[in-house]
């Protein structure tokens, strides 16, 4: 569905991704991991659109999107939420839903049908007509995931949406995010939280410093030498607990 | 006129970007609505008439312009986020296109003010295209230098514009140029132009276009990342804002029946039209023209009271105490004003 | 040749006293990321102080400057508690029209208290010039030229070689960081604000024998100085003295060859240039223009 080759981003002298390729299938859920510094939101921000790539190209099922402005992506199926979420916060949190139904052609009245169902999904309809400004974090990352769902989007990309987020939230983004999943759609997620994207991921991807360092099942990933010694020495599963919710947002 | 509010998508738009409540608005009986606009709609009209002497007309007709000039502003920058310094530009286009056309070619204002608006928009959309990118402070540096380029010209080109000298409009009068004896007459023009602005502002809450535009201002990557094609729309509203304005230059025109450089290029002017509609309320549809109601008047008075430069301290003074205190301008406290009024008065 | 020269010269002169107007502008973007529509009006009390201390009491412009500096900078640290400091953090629209507000507050006091009458001050240098060859320079511009310019050097050698200079910049950098530290951010504000408005009004103390002082003069000067400061990169003060020399100079140069009033449209035309194709100014780093005013 989504495949990465050669990606390169250059940043004034400074390479924040260094070649990297990888691929995600139709009804995977990937898991992108790497310490601080290791280049996911950028990489994201290729997929995405923010970011151009200096080389390397971006295929969104079979198409080249690497010149494709972020709406027209959108607009093929890619959704986002950010680290630093970015609720449009002087709207009720209907209506930042309604934004994003409105972009696939629905008039004003469906979109606000469109976007109470988004809402239902993630249990944010009791908020509908709060400002997104006033929501406590934990809902703010639920309110984009519910954006980037009424667009419809197939392949969804979720940055540290766990992040902040107590145990019993964890295990409910969990849940959500397989059902979203058993219901069709394609994940690729950055986390932090190494135990809940090692029970959650299929597949995951390891950045250091910019390049990829390793891929594959969780298993094997936890057990790759060089992932382990970019967790400092530690088993990938028990850094997790120290260091797993150090979320600077 | 703030109880215009159905179950329409507006509802939340309205209430979240100008701070209103988010309590279900009432709903009236259908009938006693319609009487009621049909009564709002009657006194407008006779309004002139009951004022005092034409020094009020005059007034009221300043604050119609005013009204539309700040609503027009409100477009690009309460709704689409682009805080221009550089509106009396298109003001001064309005203004000259319609009045050249008129002078030198005979052509009626009427029609001189869209050929004003259609050279507005277009100038807006350059202008876009060329800031569109900038964010914050070089945004608004980058209109405010290209209002002092166009007033520059203004003094400089005197082979089209006679320069500091100014242009004159003869008065021959009658409907057909936009020139009456009357100052009711310019009250029930400025009246439509008013219409005009703020009826497009109420159009837009409505609309995708204004979902679009407000997403925009408030985080123009997220709007990107969900679809939103922000650049297309960023003009759109540039233009837009600026062909209105330039409407409203022309209606100036008509009614000064004189314009120089200074009077309607000025830096000043586009630090007014702003602050007309900070004053009322940016981001809301009738904001601007409630700033207008209490910024011209009051700029009136005291300028007859105390003279124009301590008249001008008062603006300075005003602009910084409502940026600072309540920079959702005077329109969010007014409708909660208004709700008090009305519980009181059914509560007892 | 020689009438090249003397263009040149002339340029120079004017951009150096442009130079401390605009040094002070981007220091208080580059800190406290605000733009600063008032620096102007300092100046213009910096030459109304100028003028008085003259036709009062006969103290010559360039003395003045020891009284301006210290009264322009006490008026820096109110303003800052009553308006600069309430911005931080604001909408966009407060931190744009507060200071957009004090700017019209500030000039229309002056034509209250002063009125609109063209004042200038006449001195035993006034009309004087140097001559180096063919090239004659007038005596009080090329003094308000060597004072801005020592003043301009004065504020880089402390930003960089003290202790409360390097704080400043580490707040330029990276505010949250440099509280981390230890580093009082709210008194850099204040600091930075005061010593930039400061400057404005020395500025204006030593330009008095030059200009006709009004009460409209700051607005025609702070307008030049955003475009040089655009032109420096926003935030970056050898940028700043730099590019107000190229205006000084453009200004000069065009203004000899098509009138004055295209000089500015050619500068106007540089800035907007500028500001569409590299934002970061001519010699700015990038990211400063990413900047988002919420």
């Amino acid at each position: 569905m989504l495949g990465l080759t050669d990606v390169t981003v250059d940043f004034s002298g400074l390479r924040a991704v260094d070649h990297v390729s990888f691929a995600v299938e139709e009804g995977q859920i990937v898991g992108l991991i790497g310490p601080n510094g290791a280049g996911k939101t950028t990489t994201f921000n290729v997929v995405s659109g923010l970011v151009r790539p200096t080389a390397g190209t971006v295929r969104f099922e079979g198409e080249d999107i690497a010149r494709l402005d972020p709406a027209d992506r959108s607009r093929r199926g890619i959704g986002r939420t950010f680290q630093i979420v970015k609720p449009f916060g002087n709207l009720s949190v209907l209506d930042n839903v309604v934004v994003a139904a409105l972009t696939r052609g629905h008039r004003v009245a469906g979109a606000r049908d469109v976007a109470r169902e988004a809402l239902a999904t993630l249990g944010l309809e009791s908020f509908a007509r709060s400002y997104a400004r006033g929501l406590p974090l934990a809902l703010r990352k639920r309110l984009e995931l519910a954006r980037a769902l009424a667009t419809d989007a197939r392949l969804l990309l979720l940055d540290e949406i766990m992040g902040g987020l107590t145990p019993t939230e964890v295990n409910e983004a969990l849940d959500l995010i397989r059902r979203l999943n058993h219901d069709g759609a394609t994940f690729l997620i950055i986390e932090h939280n190494m135990k809940a994207i090692m029970q959650l991921a299929d597949h995951i991807v390891v950045l250091n410093q910019g390049a990829k360092l390793a891929e594959g099942t969780p298993e094997e990933v936890a057990h790759h030498p060089g992932v382990i010694s970019a967790y400092l020495g530690q088993p990938v599963e028990d850094a997790a607990g120290a260091g797993g919710s150090d979320d600077p947002a | 006129m703030a109880t215009d509010k159905q179950s329409s998508a507006a509802v939340t738009a309205t209430a979240a970007a100008g701070g209103g409540s988010q309590g279900e608005p009432s709903r009236r009986p259908r009938i006693p609505r319609i009487v009621g606009l049909l009564a709002a709609l009657a006194a407008l009209l006779v309004f002139p008439w009951m004022l005092p002497s034409g020094y009020w007309v005059d007034l009221a007709v300043q604050v119609l312009i005013w009204g539309a000039l700040a609503s027009a502003w409100n477009i690009a920058a309460g709704y689409a986020g682009g805080l221009s310094l550089g509106h009396a530009a298109f003001l001064g286009v309005g203004a000259y296109t319609s009045t050249l056309l008129f002078l030198e070619l005979g052509i009626s204002p009427w029609l001189g003010m869209l050929a004003g608006a259609a050279f507005a928009g277009l100038l807006g959309l350059l202008l876009g295209a060329l800031t569109f990118r900038l964010r914050g402070p070089f945004f608004v540096l980058a209109t405010l230098a290209f209002g002092v380029v166009v007033n520059i010209l203004a003094v400089n080109l005197r082979g089209i514009t006679r320069g500091a000298a100014g242009l004159v409009v003869p008065f021959d009068g009658g409907w057909e140029n936009m020139l009456f004896a009357s100052l009711e007459a310019y009250w029930y023009v400025g009246l439509a132009l008013v219409a005009l602005v703020v009826g497009t502002t109420l159009w837009i809450e409505r609309s995708r276009f204004g979902y679009y535009l407000v997403a925009i201002r408030e985080d123009e990557d997220a709007a990107r990342s969900i679809g939103v094609r922000v650049v297309r729309w960023k003009l759109v509203a540039a233009s837009l804002s600026a062909a209105l304005t330039a409407l409203a230059g022309t209606v100036y025109a008509q009614f000064v029946q004189y314009i120089d450089p200074s009077s309607t290029t000025r830096f000043e002017l586009s630090v007014q039209i702003a602050l007309i509609a900070i004053v009322g309320g940016m981001g809301t549809a009738w904001g601007p023209l409630l700033g207008a109601i209490i910024v011209i008047p009051l700029g009136e008075i005291l300028r007859a009271e105390v003279g124009g430069g301590p008249a001008l301290m008062v603006y300075g003074f005003l602009l910084v105490v409502i940026v600072l205190a309540a920079p959702r301008g005077a329109l969010p406290g007014l409708r909660a004003l208004l709700r008090w009024i009305g519980r009181r008065g059914a509560g007892g | 040749m020689d009438l090249a020269l003397q263009i040149v010269t002339s340029g120079l002169l004017t951009g150096g006293i442009y130079a401390l107007l605009a040094v002070g502008l981007t220091l208080i973007f580059g800190v406290l990321r605000v733009v600063n529509f008032a620096h102007g009006e300092f100046m213009m009390l910096g030459m109304y102080g100028a003028y008085w201390m003259w036709a009062l009491w006969d103290i010559d412009p360039y003395l003045s400057v020891f009284v301006v500096v210290p009264a322009i900078f006490a008026l820096g640290l109110l303003v800052d508690r009553l308006i600069i400091r309430r911005t931080i953090g604001a909408p966009e629209v407060t931190v744009v029209f507060a200071t957009l507000g004090l700017s019209i507050f500030l000039q229309n006091a002056a034509l209250t208290v002063w009125s609109a009458d063209t004042r200038s001050v006449t001195t035993g240098y006034t009309g004087t010039a140097f001559t180096l060859g063919e090239v004659r320079a007038s005596v009080p511009l090329v003094v308000s030229f060597g004072v801005a310019l020592v003043l301009a050097l004065a504020l880089w050698a402390f930003l960089n070689n003290t202790r409360f200079g390097k704080a400043i910049q580490a707040v330029a950098q990276n505010r949250d960081a440099a509280a981390l530290m230890g580093i009082n951010v709210q008194r850099v504000y204040m600091m930075t604000y005061a010593i930039a408005v400061a400057g404005a009004g020395a500025m204006g103390a030593i330009a008095a024998p030059v200009f006709s002082v009004v009460p409209r003069v700051g607005l025609s000067f702070v307008i030049t100085a955003f475009v040089i400061v655009v032109l420096g990169g926003l935030g970056s003060v050898p940028g700043a003295v730099i590019a107000a020399l190229l205006i000084g100079v453009v200004q000069s140069v065009v203004g000899f060859m098509i009138g004055a009033a295209w000089a500015e449209i050619a500068y106007f035309a540089v800035f907007m240039a500028v500001l569409v194709l590299r934002p970061q100014g001519l010699f700015g780093r990038r990211g400063a223009e990413v900047y988002q005013g919420a």
